[in-house]
């Protein structure tokens, strides 16, 4: 064996053996049966959707160099199409399995910018707050308080475009990945100056934010984690807890209460907030269902 | 719109995860090993028995490449037993009847014992524990394991069974009486379903919740929107109460008399 087999065999990594491709297609099944249930975005699996990424990559390449062999033998000797009767059947069982993973993917990342359009202000009010200020960034969920300048809306010549946040020095853009920061900003930045263009710019100067929290009522929408999921509890047994984040944007861990506790194998209705804390910390994770 | 689809899986999504499950074949065709991105898939041997998952059982059942052995359950005699428990038992009337344990969780037979959880261990060194469909609750095993363990159905049962009936009813014993007793299932565990809309309150509530074991995935998907939409309605109406019931508690919490107990009993329902 040369060196550069060995070398490649090593580039190939932990991820390439056939084991862990298994584990991975659960992982990112579980992970798009969460998302698709969930109000929020949940933090994007970095290593996990590189690892699938680079496997489609690769199958798909298999199935290019598999297709191709068995044209050139269909067109240069008939004979040799008896020789591997199977080639068609394991070309259509690859196609079919290519294109099931490729659903799946689809439909996690389309279920992504269907939440962040959709409360596109909140996260990126979010990253920009996070990165600004550290000290903020506890708090950085409540849309409340993140809008420090509105108080000096009135005196600034104002666009809506202005209130849209600058995320272009954020590093860390959890839980979004880097392209989906990207699309947030232009997506934000196009609404902006759309709303601006057909009537924001017809109001008064102090009316055209597009945070703005006059009257104690914030007009950026969060998602709504009091929603109920369905949960099944893998470890022993799962506490739920109950309000860790109030509504007055108080955390304390130390003292947040306990509700109801899940047991081993239990299916549950409960509130995302209540076993949120539980799907993060990853010990025990519930799945989520249905 | 980025994504039309509402959230919380559609039925045909369910039917696509259901499409996961292991089942057991008995080939009639050589294909050697395959590495699909969903993992490793056996060489297939002719006489042997083969593990694959539902979706290349069916796409090689309807070339008339393999035969499906039926999952353990799906015979007359277990979804007889199943149908028993779920419609005289007295444990049942208000639940549904006990799904099949999870690795490292003991049987319904002798639930004294301590489950213990047992993770695999993910690429990036967090902790994974599996879950239907990515457990083997619907291949076909001996008989001899069968009769200690008692028969149970499945998460992923009602699409499992509709997707065989379809496409490999000539594999099963007897497919018109187990019709009939799916149907039946499926009648009485959907009463059982609305029967429990009473106590959706508890999940309503910070901290309570509704058990609902025992539920397979379809039977989830249907009640989703309605559960999901009932439950929300109900906080929303509470939502002042809880407010006022959290301050209350907050300020007991700083008098250092709060003990904990005083919705216990409330809280821990089930159908």
């Amino acid at each position: 064996m040369d060196i550069d087999d060995i070398l490649a065999s090593v580039d190939r990594g932990a991820g390439a053996s056939p084991e862990s491709a298994a584990l991975d297609h659960q992982l990112l099944t579980r992970f798009w049966v969460a998302e698709r249930a969930v109000s929020e975005v949940l933090p994007w699996p970095v290593p996990l959707m590189e690892r699938m990424m680079e496997r489609v990559r690769r199958q798909i390449e298999t199935i290019e160099d598999l297709a191709a062999s068995s044209a050139d033998t269909d067109s240069s000797i008939t004979t040799t199409t008896t020789h591997n009767p199977n080639l068609n059947l394991r070309l259509s069982i690859l196609q079919t399995d290519l294109a099931r993973t490729q659903y799946l993917l689809r439909s996690l990342l389309r279920q992504r910018l269907s939440k962040l359009s959709k409360h596109s202000m909140h996260y990126l009010v979010q990253l920009a707050s996070r990165n600004k200020n550290p000290l903020l960034a506890s708090s950085s969920s409540q849309p409340t308080q993140t809008t420090t300048s509105s108080s000096q809306a009135s005196t600034q010549n104002l666009h809506p475009q202005d209130s849209v946040p600058d995320i272009s020095a954020v590093s860390d853009p959890t839980p979004l990945s880097q392209p989906e920061a990207a699309f947030l900003h232009a997506h934000q930045s196009l609404l902006a100056g759309h709303y601006a263009g057909s009537f924001l710019g017809a109001f008064p100067r102090q009316l055209r934010r597009l945070d703005d929290n006059a009257g104690g009522t914030s007009m950026i929408q969060a998602p709504e984690t009091r929603e109920v999921v369905f949960v099944r509890c893998l470890g022993v047994e799962v506490p739920v807890a109950v309000g860790t984040a109030d509504a007055d944007g108080m955390e304390d861990d130390d003292e947040e209460e306990i509700g109801v506790t899940m047991r081993m194998g239990d299916v549950w209705v409960v509130r995302w907030e209540g076993c949120e804390s539980e799907l993060q910390l990853c010990s025990p994770v519930p799945p989520f269902h249905a | 719109m980025a994504f039309p689809l509402p959230r919380g899986i559609t039925p045909s999504e369910i039917a696509f995860l259901a499409e996961m499950e292991m089942v057991t074949v008995v080939p009639r065709q050589r294909l050697e090993g395959l590495e699909l991105l969903g993992g490793l898939v056996e060489p297939l041997v002719p006489p042997r028995r083969a593990s694959i998952p539902l979706w290349l059982a069916l796409l090689l059942k309807r070339q008339r490449r393999a035969n499906i052995m039926p999952p353990a359950w799906l015979h007359p005699e277990p979804l007889g037993l199943i149908l028993e428990v779920e419609s005289q038992h007295q444990d049942y009337k208000n639940a549904f009847s006990p799904p099949p344990p999870l690795p490292g969780q003991p049987s319904v037979r002798d639930r004294d014992l301590e489950p213990t959880a047992r993770p695999q261990y993910t690429p990036d060194g967090d902790r994974y524990y599996a879950a239907p469909p990515f457990l083997p609750q619907n291949t076909a095993q001996p008989v001899s394991s069968f009769s200690r363990e008692p028969p149970a159905l499945p998460f992923h049962w009602v699409e499992v069974s509709n997707m065989l009936l379809d496409a490999a009813s000539d594999d099963l014993v007897d497919p018109d009486q187990i019709r009939r007793q799916l149907k039946d299932l499926r009648e009485v565990r959907m009463a059982k379903m609305r029967s429990g809309v009473d106590v959706l309150d508890a999940a309503a509530t910070g901290g309570g919740g509704v058990a609902l074991t025992g539920v397979g995935a379809m039977e989830v998907g249907e009640e989703r929107g309605f559960v999901a939409g009932v439950v929300d309605n109900l906080r929303k109406i509470g939502a002042s109460k809880e407010q006022a019931r959290r301050e209350q508690m907050a300020e007991q919490r700083a008098n250092g008399g709060y003990d904990g107990t005083q919705d216990e009993e409330e809280d821990y329902m089930e159908f």
